[in-house]
């Protein structure tokens, strides 16, 4: 589904994000990335979305090359990439059907797909009740299932979430990791960035360790890290 | 595609009014700079039709001295009648000009002429109005010659000032049309900024270039389009209500084209200033 062959990334200001990165990610994986900020996986994951081009190196997505895009494709295939961050990223204005229908109307979806899609979305989030209420009115955990519930509207191949569960406590975390589960088991490939130890040790899913740009470790069942046991 | 109409409608409606006073101003530009481009179109038109019909009547006048003898005004009227260039030529006595001072002079510079102090004259229509100037150069210094009169003299110091007005209408116009684009390029750029975090979800979610940058052009152009109605309302208003001689009046052919003219400066300002701002701040 994703496949990184030595893409090398640096910054103009002569920072290296990523270095020789060479990786391959089965549809309907899940996979955290995992490392210290600076790590490189920000830029991953922007890479993934086709925000930055990679100065070596080629990325694949479904067997073709994205850097060979022409600009005006990248939509589409962002189309097939649903993206969760830490921040929401909800439009505060739009009540929560409207945020979800947003992502539908503005990639030109008929108001029937609209109609039908969005209450549907919202039952498996478990906001059907809510779809009236402003993003502020809601908890943080609820704002992020909305969040969620936007990125997979559309029905997504790719799922990449960037730190998704910072900002949330740990029964908020919970929540939404079972949501990104459940996404995950209807074929959807996952990619997880995340400081969250203990939501990765429990998990038990595929590790990526990214340390200075580099693979430093990649676990099938892994845990966020063998040294980090001993801190608390 | 009805879904994207509807889309940008609403988008393009939405901005135009959140930022309305902007929008107001920038229409307010459009609408001043080009009701000064359609006058200066209308009165360049005019002039040239008012000196057109000036023209056709064109008649030079050669001033005999009161006191002329009669072979030198019978030696002028022979060579008159022996030039092609002029068509028809007319002999004025001097009781005739008098009576004809008496009907264009005022009541007291006419007292103090006398018949025999009044000039006789040829009045003489040249076969090409430009010939009057061959005309009057050939008999200005002719013995028993006072003075030739040509109007073309009057059209032409006329022409010259009308010609003035226009360039400084034009200039006016033409910085303003430059703040105007300037205005809706600012109108455009903050839309594109208050809505920044729809434009990034936008992208996030794969919505097109086009899609995106559509409702910002169209609200440029609306901008435009209602500077231009505006001046079209003027120029008409100006054409109806015209402060200038009857020759100058116009028919309303002249007036459609000038006003088609405004109307198209005026969307072309409004698609290039918002073309200019999505190229500059909108980052898709």
């Amino acid at each position: 589904m994703i496949r990184f062959e030595n893409v090398s990334k640096t910054y103009k200001n002569g920072t290296p994000a990523l270095r020789n990165v060479t990786l391959d990610i089965e549809k309907g994986e899940f996979v955290f990335l995992v490392g210290a900020s600076g790590s490189g996986k920000t830029t991953f994951l922007r890479l993934l979305l086709r925000e930055e081009t990679p100065d070596v190196g080629r990325i694949l997505e479904a067997g073709r090359d994205i850097g060979e895009l022409p600009k005006w494709r990248v939509p589409y295939l962002r189309r097939n990439i649903g993206c969760v961050f830490q921040d929401f990223r909800l439009l505060p204005n739009k009540s929560v059907f409207e945020n979800v229908a947003f992502a539908l109307e503005v990639i030109g979806r008929p108001r029937s797909t609209v109609e039908s899609q969005v209450p549907q979305i919202l039952e498996l989030v478990g906001l059907a009740d809510k779809s009236k209420n402003l993003p502020h009115e809601l908890s943080g955990g609820e704002q992020q299932r909305v969040a969620v519930a936007r990125a997979f509207v559309n029905r997504p191949l790719i799922l990449l979430a960037d730190e998704p569960t910072g900002n949330l406590d740990p029964a908020n975390s919970e929540s939404i990791m079972a949501l990104l589960e459940r996404i995950n088991r209807t074929g959807t490939t996952v990619v997880m960035a995340t400081h969250d130890k203990a939501l990765v040790d429990r998990m038990r899913r595929r590790v990526v360790e990214l340390d200075r740009g580099e693979i430093v470790r990649d676990q099938v069942r892994g845990v966020y890290g063998i040294d980090e046991g001993v801190a608390i | 595609m009805r879904v994207y109409l509807r889309y940008a409608f609403k988008e393009t409606f939405t901005n135009l009014w959140r930022n309305r006073m902007m929008t107001v101003a920038a229409v307010l530009t459009v609408a001043v700079s080009l009701s000064l481009v359609g006058s200066a179109l209308l009165l360049k038109q005019s002039a040239a039709q008012a000196s057109a019909q000036w023209q056709q009547g064109t008649r030079v006048t050669i001033w005999m001295q009161p006191n002329a003898s009669t072979s030198e005004i019978g030696s002028v009227k022979t060579q008159l009648a022996g030039m092609p260039i002029v068509k028809d030529c007319q002999y004025f006595t001097q009781a005739q000009d008098y009576q004809q001072a008496k009907t264009l002079l005022p009541a007291d510079e006419w007292s103090v002429l006398t018949p025999s102090a009044t000039p006789s004259s040829f009045r003489c229509v040249p076969t090409v109005p430009t010939d009057a100037f061959t005309v009057q150069s050939t008999f200005t210094n002719e013995p028993g010659v006072y003075q030739v009169t040509a109007p073309e003299q009057q059209i032409r110091q006329m022409n010259h000032a009308i010609r003035i007005l226009q360039i400084v209408f034009l200039a006016l116009a033409a910085v303003l049309l430059l703040s105007a684009t300037v205005l809706i390029l600012n109108t455009i750029r903050m839309a594109i900024f208050s809505r920044r975090r729809e434009v990034s979800v936008m992208k996030l979610v794969g919505a097109t270039n086009w899609f995106i940058r559509v409702p910002f052009i169209t609200e440029g152009f609306i901008e435009g389009l209602l500077g231009s109605a505006v001046a079209i309302l003027a120029v008409t208003a100006l054409h109806t209500w015209y402060p200038l001689h009857n020759e100058f009046a116009l028919n309303a052919s002249a007036l459609v084209g000038t006003n088609t003219v405004v109307l198209v400066v005026g969307v072309v300002i409004g698609s290039v200033g918002s073309a200019i701002a999505i190229r500059r701040f909108l980052d898709v």
